[in-house]
């Protein structure tokens, strides 16, 4: 599994797991290497929502000023 | 002849004394716009400002009109900051204005009606024109005062609700005479910034004086052009400014503005918990499909076994019984053999055999055979020999002892 970019990235994957084992044609041994997959991003999104805390940084917009000016 | 001064000395003279007093070089003055006119070629704004009693020129040069938030017009009342003093070519006295802003509830309103006119007229609100918000931002710009209570809700709220996503500050004045410029820097700069999804202007409540600023219509169209989605949330629910207007959203607070932003993070879990169900459901009911085509095609694999057993049985079955068969043949030649060997035998032991050297067969009456010992004189019998029987009748029986015979 590539380990997704960060979590809007895992649930959307997620969301597409589930959409191609809905797929009547996804054959059973891919299904369960898929299902093994979302175990794995299901923890990873889960694990990230616990972990997540708000950052705050400050620009200044002036000097971005100046140097868009420049 | 009386000493006499031209004009010229006279209004220079004037304009010095006028200049000296140093009231009028920093003074603010209400009065009610009237003959507002703006020159086509300089730009400069000539009116006169009024009250109930008096009239006072008043002249704006271009520069400082240029950066007005509102337009000015007739009958508005306002405020304006600046100096006065004598106009030396004219003799006129006259205010110099630096800055203006419209003053009290009826001229601003009219300020405010007319900027939201221009602005609709130009498309500026155009529900079109709204851009949808990012469902999760993963970075927010905020164009608001670093210590102002704004922030503080702003960050409990999306704190609590989406702590996933990254506030960019660009701390900005939101009052005062700076207050626009410094507003336009932040929208830009952070419109600028490759990191926010959405930039997000601001501020707490306030009197209309203090919320005036977000009328401004150079924050109006630098809004109008970010490329970036906008959200506003100034003052309180009652409050609304140009900026309101042409943001892509427009909340009430800046609390209920953060709770737009971002998603809820307990609605992501249930998401989350609803999607890993949905998946889990998913290969469940696959599995048991697989098991299913599986059985069903159990019995006809077993039928199949059985008939390939019960063909083996019936070969096994025909293969012994042409072993009995061929079996049976032999022996019933061997038998026949024998037979005919006994029968051979038999022949050479036959009676009748030596009837053809001589000997004959004595029988009685009813044909059995008896032997002579065996005859009373008398009776009647019959000799059989080889090709001819004579009846005869027994004159006398005499035995003797076998060593007699020999």
């Amino acid at each position: 599994m590539r380990t997704p970019k960060n979590f809007e990235d895992g649930l959307a994957r997620l969301q597409e797991i589930l959409r191609q084992m809905q797929d009547e044609t996804t054959t059973l041994d891919k299904s369960v290497k898929l299902y093994a997959e979302a175990a794995q991003l299901i923890a990873y999104c889960n694990n990230t929502l616990d972990q997540a805390k708000l950052q705050i940084e400050e620009i200044d917009a002036a000097s971005a000023k100046e140097t868009a000016g420049e | 002849m009386a000493e006499y001064i031209r004009v010229s000395a006279l209004n220079a003279l004037a304009r010095r004394v006028l200049e000296t007093c140093d009231p009028l070089n920093n003074l603010i003055v209400c009065g009610e716009i009237s003959n507002f006119t703006r020159h086509s070629k300089s730009g400069h704004l000539y009116f006169t400002l009024k009250d109930e009693q008096s009239s006072v020129k008043t002249v704006m040069f271009r520069d400082k009109a240029r950066l007005l938030g509102f337009a000015p017009q007739n009958g508005m009342l306002v405020l304006v900051y600046g100096r006065a003093t004598l106009y030396e070519r004219d003799g006129a006295f006259q205010v110099y204005a630096e800055y203006m802003r419209p003053f009290g509830a009826g001229a601003a309103q009219m300020a405010f009606d007319a900027l939201r006119k221009k602005l609709e007229a130009e498309g500026l609100f155009d529900p079109a024109r709204k851009r949808p918000l990012p469902p999760m931002p993963r970075c927010i710009g905020v164009v608001t005062s670093k210590t102002g209570a704004a922030l503080q809700d702003v960050c409990h709220v999306i704190g609590r609700r989406w702590p996933l996503t990254k506030l960019l500050l660009a701390p900005v004045n939101v009052q005062g005479l700076e207050a626009e410029q410094s507003i336009l820097d932040g929208i830009h700069a952070l419109d600028a910034d490759t990191r926010p999804d959405l930039i997000l202007v601001t501020r707490g409540g306030g009197s209309k004086e203090d919320l005036w600023v977000f009328n401004s219509e150079r924050i109006a169209r630098a809004v109008s052009q970010c490329r970036k989605p906008v959200v506003s949330a100034v003052g309180h629910e009652i409050d609304y400014t140009i900026l309101d207007y042409v943001a892509d959203l427009r909340a009430p607070t800046p609390s209920a503005a953060a709770e737009v932003c971002v998603p809820d993070i307990r609605q992501v879990r249930q998401n989350l918990f609803i999607l890993r169900q949905n998946i889990q459901k998913n290969m469940q009911s696959r599995l048991q499909m697989c098991y299913n085509n599986l059985n069903v095609l159990a019995p006809q694999r077993a039928l199949a076994a059985q008939k390939a057993a019960l063909e083996g049985r019936a070969k096994a079955l025909q293969d012994v019984a042409e072993a009995v068969k061929s079996a049976n043949i032999t022996q019933m030649r061997q038998k026949d053999l024998a037979l005919r060997t006994a029968a051979a035998m038999a022949e050479s032991l036959s009676p009748y055999g030596v009837l053809a050297r001589g000997y004959t067969i004595v029988r009685d009456k009813s044909g059995h055979c008896r032997s002579v010992g065996q005859l009373k004189s008398g009776q009647c019998i019959t000799i059989q020999g080889a090709d001819a029987a004579a009846s005869c009748t027994v004159n006398q029986v005499d035995s003797f002892s076998p060593e007699e015979t020999s």
